[in-house]
């Protein structure tokens, strides 16, 4: 294995795991203020790879404009199916901590909806978007980096780096905070939570809003493009620490570089099982993740 | 004549099949102090967070100053004036001391006024201005109680609920916890507080109330409560 094989695959793995970091933060986010394993996490990243396809095939628009469609109408996707599909459930459970199995499974309902309601309506073809402009690599210290990816994991960084700082913040960053620590509490202090809780699902949504259009001039788009994405990002979430942000990142990056190195020696699936191996093994030893605190 | 700052008639709540208020009527005179005693299991918090709108009423009325409020959701009741300091504090440990009194001030009349407000919480309880930046997790029981005190305080409320705000605390702390509620009682607000320390909050309140598996059982003044022979015998097992 020479040093430029090498030095290519770990700087494709920090930009695709920086991607993944990014994928996974709105699973993060919510998680950590509902308390909801959002399976359909992927299924939603899949919703906007397609706005930006559409977007794109029907009207010519480009895929990096149509973020300005796509995150406002993730927002909105993302708004509603918790207002109108998951609070049922959340104050059907009055003021006790909502039951993570029946959350899952509502979510997990949801996932095969978005995903068979895509196959019906788009078929099972594979489908990408082709810019009429060509994006050139670029050479970074004499090793070619893809641009796309590049603006990805750019992109993922600042959008963590933006979100915690509103979080920290803002006004309604800390009702999030409040409402994530204490939910009781936060509603005893003339928080609106329903609200708050609609605003963070939205929020999550608008991220995979942003990363649909940015991986739409990169991945192939099928209806069960994501599956994968949302099994990933919720490894990512759990090794970076549930419901930490900073740990999104890094668990990404690791997951990334590790499968992009491994690849180098095995087969890529053989580096996938080796991806979840070494996720085992970082829990044994950190089981609140990287960033977690138990 | 001007209505109660708080009135409670007949109401009743529970989990599920289990009821806890079967019936409670009580009534909070404007810029009163009002107790509220009982054994534990007697529905005291569960009263508390009837009121708060965090848990269904299934009968009966609460107003508060002639409003209706029963039914709305917890944010709108805040909203309407009724604030409290919940059982068991219920701080946001992630948050420093200066975080967990702003997240209190949520309403938009009491963010206009939160500056004010906050100069007055410290004045109330000034350790807490020395140690503002200080996460709340890091402060003693009886600091955390008066960051508590102070979030629901920060609310501007018309009727300021306090439930426990003296249990597991040191009793040069109770003292002072005390203090510091006679001084709000100079503050435009009746004051209603469920305290185990049945003594020392009977002597300072105007009226109080015995709770008894969901029900009024006594009422009185504060003296009359205390020369009753049966709380007596049973809260200060005298």
């Amino acid at each position: 294995m020479d040093f430029f094989i090498l030095s290519f695959a770990v700087t494709n793995g920090l930009l695709l795991g920086g991607i993944y970091g990014g994928v996974a933060l709105g699973l993060s986010l919510i998680f950590g203020v509902l308390r909801v394993v959002n399976f359909a996490h992927g299924s939603f990243l899949m919703l906007s790879l397609y706005i930006s396809f559409w977007l794109w095939s029907i009207f010519g628009l480009d895929p990096y404009l149509s973020a300005l469609i796509n995150i406002p109408a993730m927002f909105m996707l993302g708004f509603a199916v918790q207002a109108l599909i998951i609070s049922p459930l959340i104050k059907r459970e009055s003021a006790l901590v909502v039951e993570p199995l029946s959350a899952l499974l509502l979510t997990a309902g949801i996932f095969l909806v978005l995903d068979n309601a895509a196959l019906m309506a788009f078929g099972p073809d594979v489908r990408a978007v082709q810019t009429s402009y060509y994006m050139p690599s670029l050479m970074l210290g004499g090793i070619p980096v893809n641009s796309q990816r590049l603006i990805g994991a750019v992109a993922a960084v600042i959008v963590a780096a933006a979100l915690s700082w509103w979080l920290r913040t803002s006004h309604l960053g800390r009702s999030i905070r409040a409402t994530a620590q204490n939910r009781d509490a936060a509603a005893m202090s003339g928080i609106n939570v329903p609200f708050v809780y609609a605003v963070t699902f939205g929020i999550g949504c608008g991220i995979l809003g942003l990363f649909g259009a940015l991986m739409s001039t990169f991945i192939p788009i099928s209806p069960s493009i994501g599956l994968s994405f949302g099994i990933k990002s919720f490894i990512v979430v759990v090794l970076g620490g549930l419901g930490s942000i900073p740990g999104c990142i890094i668990g990404g990056i690791v997951i990334g570089v590790f499968e992009a190195v491994a690849s180098q020696f095995v087969t890529a699936t053989s580096a996938a099982i080796g991806s979840l191996a070494l996720f085992v093994l970082i829990l044994i030893f950190r089981p609140a993740g990287i960033m977690g605190r138990a | 004549m001007s209505s109660p700052a708080l009135e409670i008639k007949d109401l009743h709540a529970g989990y599920g099949d289990a009821k806890i208020l079967r019936g409670v009527t009580l009534s909070l005179p404007p810029r009163s102090l009002v107790a509220l005693v009982g054994a534990n299991g007697a529905g005291k918090t569960t009263l508390l967070r009837t009121i708060s709108g965090l848990l269904k009423k299934s009968g009966g009325a609460i107003a508060l100053g002639g409003e209706t409020i029963d039914g709305l959701p917890p944010h709108r009741v805040v909203e309407a004036g009724f604030v409290q300091s919940p059982e068991g504090k219920q701080l946001f440990h992630g948050m420093s001391i200066l975080e967990n009194l702003m997240v209190g001030a949520h309403t938009e009349r009491a963010r206009a006024r939160r500056k004010e407000t906050l100069e007055e919480v410290f004045e109330l309880f000034p350790i807490l201005a020395e140690r503002q930046h200080k996460p709340a997790s890091a402060l003693s029981g009886g600091q955390q109680q008066m960051v508590a005190v102070g979030r629901a305080l920060m609310a501007l409320p018309r009727v300021l609920a306090l439930d426990e705000p003296s249990l597991g605390l040191a009793p040069i702390m109770v003292d002072r916890l005390f203090e510091a509620i006679s001084k709000i009682r100079e503050r435009d607000l009746a004051i209603l507080v469920i305290e185990q320390n049945v003594f020392q909050v009977l002597e300072m309140a105007d009226y109080g109330y015995v709770l008894e598996n969901g029900k009024v059982s006594m009422q009185g003044s504060g003296q009359e409560l205390l020369a009753n022979d049966h709380l007596r015998e049973t809260y200060l097992g005298l």
